[in-house]
């Protein structure tokens, strides 16, 4: 199997002088669904933003599917960022405009810079937006301001907009964090099973270790900015959950 | 009941007076001194401007004599008055229009969380053209450009831009963080990120300014033509000037009139805005 | 269900429609305006050369031999608005009971001390130091009145609204304890109504001192004064010396009263 994402010896330290992350590597292979677990603070966040550059990393390399991510700049950013799709804790929608207008946000990166700008998409990305809609079970809400949905329904339009980018990769950040425990449990089935359909690569940062066991074909555990545990769920015994979190 | 036992103490603490409770609560220092540098300012102020309270009585006979001149108020030449009235509005409308335009480019510009570059540069700047009241512009464009309508719009534009770029990017500033960073993670360009993004979440907002704004600048423009710059305040600084105070007080009511509905239309403008919120 | 997603749609275009309606019609009125005041971007573009030119050479550098023989004028300026604000208050506090749904002993007397306080709002401070310059004559007694009445309307509304806002079960509860009508006010109310009080009075100075600075251009005193008389002398560097004191008369005031009200919340 081809490595997708692959990171060495990554390193982030913020202006204010934390560590976030200490010296991180690891690989992910194509279609793997991977949950990364730990105690919050431990850098789970910021080893998702390093990926697509929401964060600068201070150090080492992040191979995206053959690129350097770590050294692409500018226009490289966009290209990297337009191939991995990102879901939010707090869904991050524009709530002020429709649902459909947030799942074509997820074609900007593709559009050229002014006709994105003013909102123009062609009639083949509107259909698709639409049919990604219909595949969530949100084509009734279509025209709906998206602050008038559910926190569940929001967080489907998110996964929507990040699968309108026809990503290679999908991170998910806290997806379900915000949300109630059945909608959660939704939530997760709708990110699992979309990404083995299409064969999309997934990074969930989650806090349910429970959750994680029961989705995550892996499991990566950090710790004060180091990878304490990297297996399949089955191995994530008590004794390596203790490693993780700490006594 | 428990409205009258939260009051007691209060009550009793205030009326014990000088006496230092430990329920009393403690004054801040500053402002205490504040209020007592106020109270010496005043007076102060009132020694050094040093009025002649007998001209303040003698003035207030006038002043109420002349009411008897206000009425009937002479509505004669009540056309070039509206026409005057008219011109008011456009230097208004002109003026604050075009300030939105520049103002809603420039708040892009000067909003610290999308152009944190730039952002100092553009609010000091916008904060110079603020501080420089509106018709102290006009007389300086009068003198550059000549009397008439055209400083008016000029000094309506240059003060209106330095409000409500502050305004807008105050607006902008408070978008949530994660919307941005949302749309930066698909891919998005910084333009893209402003119009697709921002400029939703700040639309309503940019349109309660812009409505405000033509209220405050209809008013600055009825005293604008006091120094020239065209419209109905040269009207009324002419009938003064002339002692015709039964055409002062018809322009005076032409004013009132104005201002007042413009007031009553932008209150019931802003109400539909916050409706649709 | 197909039918409701329909309708969303239509109603999205509807929505769509009235902007662009809205957006046009707005077009309109400016460009009408424009063409009735002969505005055109030419002019502007051929005077805005002119304007820098102006600006540039005229105005700058600043005479600061002007500094000294300005101080006078800049402390009148100053008086004026802080002795209107303080005396507009004063005059509003006791209006403001008059003119509050709330507190006020009638119905017509409330509705008679709001219409006044209406004419008084929408004058502009400068028009009505031209009606005053008439009656008492040229200097800084008709700035301070002019401010002290579009100070009184200001406030008087702003006082009201604060009263109208107060929560009646505190009233009432003093009220209860067989409390006097003053003692009322002095208990119930006054506390509650502080904060707003204080904010307005703060706010109306700024507004004051921005208006102060232009009323001595009809003959109210202050920097306007100054300012006024240096054009009409072409002495335009030190105008712009008095521009300056302006600017940062007005940015003092505003960063005090900013940072007296950051205290009071």
């Amino acid at each position: 199997m081809s490595a997708i994402l692959e990171i060495r010896n990554l390193r982030k330290r913020y202006a204010d002088g934390t560590l976030a992350l200490k010296d991180v590597s690891l690989r992910v292979h194509r279609g793997e669904f991977v949950a990364v677990i730990g105690p919050s603070g431990a850098g789970k966040s910021t080893l998702l933003r390093c990926i697509n550059r929401l964060v600068e990393p201070s150090g080492g390399s992040i191979i995206v599917n053959g690129v350097d991510a770590v050294k692409a700049s500018g226009r490289q950013i966009r290209r990297l960022r337009r191939e991995v799709g990102m879901i939010f804790q707090q869904f991050n929608l524009v709530e002020r405009v429709t649902v459909l207008r947030n799942v074509l946000h997820g074609r900007l990166g593709y559009r050229n810079p002014i006709a994105g700008a003013l909102g123009l998409f062609s009639r083949q990305e509107i259909e698709e937006a639409k049919n990604i809609l219909r595949r969530l079970g949100l084509h009734e809400q279509m025209y709906k301001r998206a602050d008038e949905l559910s926190g569940g329904q929001q967080q489907r339009v998110g996964i929507a907009r990040a699968l309108s980018q026809k990503p290679l990769i999908i991170l998910a950040d806290e997806p379900i964090a915000s949300l109630d425990p059945a909608t959660s449990e939704t939530i997760m089935q709708i990110l699992s099973a979309i990404c083995r359909e299409d064969g999309i690569t997934c990074l969930v940062n989650l806090h349910q270790v429970d959750v994680a066991k029961r989705y995550a074909d892996r499991i990566i555990g950090i710790r004060q900015g180091t990878v304490v545990f990297d297996g399949p769920p089955e191995a994530l015994d008590d004794k390596a959950v203790g490693k993780v979190y700490g006594p | 009941m428990s409205m009258e036992v939260d009051w007691a103490p209060a009550g009793a603490a205030r009326q014990t007076g000088r006496t230092e409770t430990p329920a009393r609560r403690r004054r801040d220092p500053v402002l205490t001194g504040a209020a007592i540098f106020g109270a010496v300012f005043f007076v102060f102020g009132l020694i050094h401007l040093n009025f002649d309270y007998g001209q303040l009585w003698k003035g207030t006979l006038a002043f109420v004599r002349s009411w008897a001149y206000l009425f009937p108020p002479n509505a004669a030449e009540w056309q070039p008055i509206l026409a005057a009235a008219l011109e008011t509005l456009y230097v208004a409308v002109v003026g604050t229009v075009l300030a939105v335009a520049v103002a809603f480019v420039l708040a892009f510009f000067a909003a610290e969380n999308v152009a944190p570059k730039t952002a100092p540069l553009v609010k000091g700047f916008v904060s110079l053209l603020r501080a420089v009241p509106t018709l102290v512009w006009a007389l300086i464009f009068i003198v550059a450009v000549g009397m008439g309508p055209l400083p008016g719009i000029l000094a309506i534009f240059t003060h209106a831009v330095g409000m409500l770029t502050k305004m807008f990017a105050q607006s902008i500033e408070e978008v949530d963080e994660g919307v941005l960073e949302a749309l930066r993670a698909t891919g998005a360009g910084w333009l893209q990120v402003m119009l697709q993004g921002v400029l939703p979440c700040v639309a309503t907002s940019f349109l309660a300014w812009s409505v405000f704004r033509l209220e405050v600048d209809i008013g600055e423009s009825t005293i604008l033509g006091v120094v020239g710059a065209g419209g109905i305040g040269w009207e009324m600084a002419n009938a003064m000037r002339n002692y015709e105070f039964d055409t002062a007080s018809f322009v005076g009511m032409v004013i009132f009139a104005m201002v007042y509905s413009v007031e009553f239309a932008t209150n019931r403008l802003k109400n539909r805005i916050r409706l649709r919120g | 269900m197909k039918r409701s997603g329909q309708l969303l749609e239509d109603l999205q275009k509807r929505k769509k429609r009235q902007i662009w309606l809205a957006a046009a019609g707005i077009v309109l009125i400016t460009a009408w305006s424009a063409r009735e005041t002969d505005f055109s971007v030419v002019s502007v573009v051929r005077g805005f050369g002119e304007i820098v030119r102006f600006i540039g050479q005229d105005f700058f550098p600043p005479d600061f031999s002007a500094f000294r023989s300005l101080i006078g004028p800049a402390v009148d300026t100053i008086c004026i608005s802080f002795v209107a604000m303080v005396v507009g208050a004063v005059l509003s506090l006791l209006l403001s009971f008059f003119a509050a749904a709330t507190t006020s002993p009638y119905r017509w007397l409330q509705a008679s001390v709001r219409a006044v306080c209406s004419v008084l709002r929408n004058i502009p401070a400068l028009i009505w130091a031209l009606l005053l310059v008439a009656a008492y004559g040229l200097g800084t007694l008709v700035g301070t009145l002019a401010l002290i009445l579009t100070s009184v309307g200001t406030l008087t509304r702003a006082y009201a609204e604060i009263l109208e806002e107060i929560d009646m079960g505190q009233v009432e509860a003093v009220r209860a304890t067989g409390a006097s009508w003053p003692q009322v006010i002095a208990h119930a109310v006054l506390p509650q109504f502080f904060p707003g009080f204080v904010g307005w009075s703060l706010y109306k100075l700024e507004l004051n001192m921005r208006a102060s600075t232009l009323i001595g251009m009809v003959g109210g005193g202050g920097l306007g004064f100054s300012i006024q008389k240096g054009l009409k002398l072409f002495q335009f560097q030190e105008v712009c010396v008095a521009i300056l004191m302006v600017i940062v008369l007005v940015l003092t005031t505003e960063f005090i009263t900013g940072k007296l009200r950051e205290r009071l919340i």
